[in-house]
C-alpha cells in the first residue's frame, strides 16, 4: 500500500465481504446510493482513508472529526464512501490504496456505484441500469443477472481505475451506471443502481424512502454536486459522451 | 468604407459594467467562495446549466421542491434571465445540517447570463419533475 495514503482501521474488518465503492460523480449517484445503504442496512465505519494528498479537510459529525473518505461494513459488504470529490491528480493513489487494502481484507468482489448522463434525463420514463467489468467472468454475472453491457465507450474517475487494476490482478470487479443526469443530483438514479446491486449480491434494499425523500436531497446535495462539476471537468469527464473509435 | 458610430458614454459604461458582471460571475463560479443561499432574501440558489447549438440557447435549472405555478422567468435586458420558484415547504438551515447560524428558505432564485445574442420574446418553457427547460432562438 502507499505510504503516502494510510487505511486507519477503528474496527475489526470482517474478511471475503465484498468491497463497493460511491463517489460523487455524475448525478451524484455513487454516493447517494451509499448513503441510503448506510442508513438502510445500519452499517457502521470501521476505517477511513489518512492522507496529506488530500485537502487538508475534515467533516464535522456531532462535533467530532472524520476523514472525507470512510469505509463502512456490515451484511458482508464493506462501502467505501466519500463525502466530498476525489481530487483528479489523487485518484490514482486513493484508489490504489483502497484496491490494496481491499485485497488485504480477502475482498470477493468490487462494484462500483455509479451514472451514465443521458440527455433529456428528465424525459426518461423508465432508467437502464449498464454494467462494465474487469472480466469475462465477471461481466457474465451481470449479464445472468439481466443488466445490459456497456460494450463500448470511455470511462473516466475512479470507477476506472477499479476495473483496470481488478484486470490486472484482481479480485474481480464490476461498475454498476445507471442512465442519470450529469450536473444535478439524481436520487431516482442511485434507487436504481441500489436494485441492480440488490441482483448481483442478494442484498435487500428498500430504496422507497430514498425515492420518497428525492427532493430533499436534490436541496441537500446542490453544494456538492456544485464541487463535482468542478473536479469532472478538471478529469475530463465529459469524454464519456465520445463516440468511441476502437482500435482492434 | 465602414463608418463607426461614436460610442455614447453611457454605452462605455453599460459595457464595462456587462464586463465586470461577467467576469464576476465567472470567478465566482471558479472559487464558489460564497455561500449558495442568501439568508437576507430567503433563498437558495439552484443548479442551472446553459447549451449553445447552432439554432438555440438551452437554459436548464433543476428546481426541486417546486411548483410550476410558481415558476417565474424574467428576462433582464437583453442578456439575463432572473429564475425564481416557491418551494412547497420553507426550508430551515438546520434541516439541511447547518446549526452555526439560523435562517429559512422560501424560494430558490437565480441569475443567468446568456452568452450569445437571443431572441427573448420568443422563449419557450418547459418544466418537468422538477427540472425547468427553457429554449430560446439565437438572433441571426
Amino acid at each position: 500500500m502507499s505510504e503516502q495514503v494510510r487505511i486507519i482501521e477503528k474496527k475489526k474488518v470482517p474478511p471475503g465481504a465484498t468491497l463497493l465503492f460511491g463517489f460523487p460523480d455524475v448525478g451524484l449517484v455513487g454516493v447517494i446510493a451509499a448513503s441510503h445503504l448506510i442508513e438502510e442496512l445500519g452499517l457502521t465505519e470501521v476505517a477511513y482513508v489518512d492522507s496529506e494528498l488530500l485537502p487538508a479537510l475534515i467533516v464535522l459529525h456531532e462535533g467530532l472529526p472524520h476523514s472525507s473518505i470512510r469505509i463502512f461494513a456490515d451484511h458482508n459488504i464493506l462501502l467505501a464512501v466519500s463525502e466530498m470529490p476525489i481530487p483528479t491528480d489523487v485518484i490514482y493513489p486513493i484508489m490504489n490504496a483502497l484496491i490494496e487494502w481491499g485485497k488485504s481484507k480477502n475482498a470477493k468482489m468490487m462494484i462500483s456505484l455509479s451514472g451514465i448522463p443521458i440527455q433529456d434525463r428528465q424525459d426518461a420514463k423508465e432508467l437502464k441500469t449498464f454494467a462494465a467489468a474487469s472480466s469475462p467472468e465477471a461481466l457474465k454475472l451481470a449479464q445472468d443477472k439481466g443488466i445490459e453491457v456497456l460494450t463500448e465507450g470511455y470511462m473516466v474517475g475512479p470507477q476506472a481505475v477499479v476495473l483496470q487494476r481488478a484486470a490486472q490482478s484482481g479480485p474481480p470487479a464490476l461498475t454498476l451506471l445507471s442512465q442519470c443526469f450529469f450536473n444535478y443530483p439524481d436520487p431516482e438514479a442511485a434507487a436504481e443502481v441500489l436494485k441492480e446491486l440488490g441482483k448481483i449480491t442478494g442484498l435487500k434494499v428498500d430504496v422507497a424512502k430514498l425515492l420518497e425523500k428525492g427532493e430533499e436531497i436534490r436541496v441537500r446535495a446542490r453544494d456538492v454536486m456544485k464541487r463535482t462539476q468542478q473536479e469532472m471537468s478538471k478529469m475530463k469527464k465529459g469524454q464519456e459522451y465520445d463516440i468511441p473509435m476502437y482500435v482492434s | 468604407m465602414s463608418i463607426k458610430r461614436k460610442r455614447s458614454i453611457s454605452d462605455i459604461i453599460d459595457a464595462y459594467f456587462e464586463d465586470l458582471e461577467r467576469w464576476a460571475e465567472q470567478f465566482e463560479e471558479t472559487l464558489m467562495v460564497s455561500p449558495s443561499w442568501n439568508l437576507k432574501n430567503c433563498t437558495i440558489e439552484p443548479l442551472r446549466e446553459t447549451m449553445v447549438t447552432p439554432t438555440e440557447v438551452v437554459v436548464t435549472v433543476d428546481l426541486p421542491y417546486t411548483e410550476k405555478k410558481t415558476v417565474q422567468v424574467k428576462p433582464v435586458g437583453r442578456t439575463s434571465l432572473e429564475i425564481s420558484a416557491k418551494m412547497k415547504r420553507k426550508i430551515r438551515l438546520d434541516d439541511l445540517g447547518v446549526t452555526h447560524c439560523k435562517g429559512e428558505f422560501q424560494k430558490l432564485h437565480c441569475h443567468m447570463r446568456i452568452p450569445v445574442p437571443v431572441n427573448m420574446n420568443k422563449m419557450d418553457i418547459h418544466y418537468k419533475r422538477g427540472i425547468l427547460e427553457i429554449h430560446i432562438p439565437r438572433k441571426r
